[in-house]
């Protein structure tokens, strides 16, 4: 029991800390604010906020009871053609909105640490400055491609 | 007569929902003499052309300054506020049910399933289970089967943090301070408006003196 309870302090700090750690970098990148400005959305920060809690507590379930998952799994494919009709239009859902929200991640990143600013001076042009965030763009679309379609994940498997 | 004294504080960013700008909407003033306050507030400074302009223009302080002392000659002028001020003309708009509905879901939806991905990609960088199983077995002399209090704990802890750490729960918040987003959300405005302010300067489409 003793060792139980010893357990159950690990984890609370554990993960109590953990969530400070990663919602400091998602929030110094400023990446909500932006979402909000962009849509003229501001006065439902505290909703996407929400979302983000929700979200995150949503994906940690998912993440964490891994031990679990054969019994959701057998609940689900009994289910059967319900799932699997859902089951194409969810996942990609998912992936869309998961890829938005990387993709910004990824360049708010980049331009927290002043690297396209730090460029253009150096190579000192004026224009085509869009012309490089769409060439960004498609080299992430042609990398993630290559990544899943060729089994790059393989090297980490 | 001793010489009057006019401050103005001009504000970083005004809306206006007419296509005419008063001094009024430019700021606050205040001055001894109400009879010259209320005149001057009334002074026409532009006027939107939306073809022209696109609805937002940088106004100067030093063009301000200029028509006040061409209607008066001997008034002070104390500036306390910006230098510059960009007004915007904003239409109240027409349809704004339904697309904002549809833009608030688009972003809650980035915000929840990107958290949600962001997460699990973080455990699985960590292997999060190999070391929870270690622990568990380090500290409980076996190996777990099924979910651990580790785990639920883990997850208890997890969002208490994210709480704790946005400060509100349910649309309720927890303390009176403003939540960390809420501060983001008013330096990205400040950038946003001084990065206005210095590109329409460097463009020369400031209202100025020449």
């Amino acid at each position: 029991m003793g060792r139980q309870i010893f357990l159950g302090i690990l984890g609370v700090s554990a993960g109590v800390l953990v969530s400070a750690g990663v919602f400091t970098v998602l929030l110094s990148v400023g990446l909500v604010p932006r979402f909000a400005g962009k849509t003229h959305t501001g006065r439902h920060i505290f909703l996407y906020e929400e979302m983000i809690v929700l979200g995150t507590l949503a994906g940690d379930f998912l993440s964490i009871f891994v031990r679990e998952k054969s019994a959701g799994l057998q609940e689900m494919a009994r289910l059967g053609p319900v799932v699997r009709a859902a089951a194409p239009t969810a996942l990609s859902l998912f992936g869309l909105f998961a890829g938005i929200f990387v993709g910004c991640l990824a360049l708010a990143i980049a331009e927290m640490l002043d690297s396209i600013p730090i460029l253009t001076r150096r190579i000192g042009f004026r224009h085509g400055l869009g012309l490089m965030v769409l060439a960004v763009a498609l080299g992430k679309l042609a990398g993630s491609l290559l990544y899943f379609i060729f089994g790059i994940y393989q090297t980490v498997l | 007569m001793p010489k009057e004294t006019l401050y103005l504080k001009l504000e970083r960013k005004v809306q206006v929902q007419q296509d005419e700008v008063y001094l009024k909407d430019l700021g606050k003033f205040t001055c001894r003499d109400d009879k010259i306050l209320n005149r001057i507030r009334a002074m026409k400074i532009l006027t939107f052309q939306p073809e022209k302009d696109g609805g937002r223009r940088v106004v100067s302080v030093l063009h301000l300054i200029r028509l006040l002392t061409e209607e008066y000659p001997g008034l002070d002028i104390q500036n306390i506020g910006e230098t510059e001020v960009v007004v915007e003309r904003v239409c109240t708009p027409r349809y704004k049910n339904a697309r904002q509905v549809f833009k608030i879901c688009f972003v809650c939806a980035i915000c929840f399933f990107g958290a949600a991905f962001t997460i699990m990609t973080f455990h699985n960088d960590i292997s999060i289970i190999k070391v929870f199983d270690r622990i568990y077995e380090l500290v409980a002399g076996q190996k777990p089967e099924g979910a651990t209090v580790l785990e639920i704990s883990y997850s208890i802890g997890l969002a208490v943090g994210i709480i704790v750490f946005f400060n509100h729960i349910g649309g309720r918040r927890i303390t009176r301070d403003p939540t960390p987003i809420e501060v983001e959300m008013r330096m990205y405005e400040d950038q946003v408006n001084n990065a206005l302010a210095e590109t329409s300067d460097r463009e020369g489409k400031t209202l100025e003196v020449n």
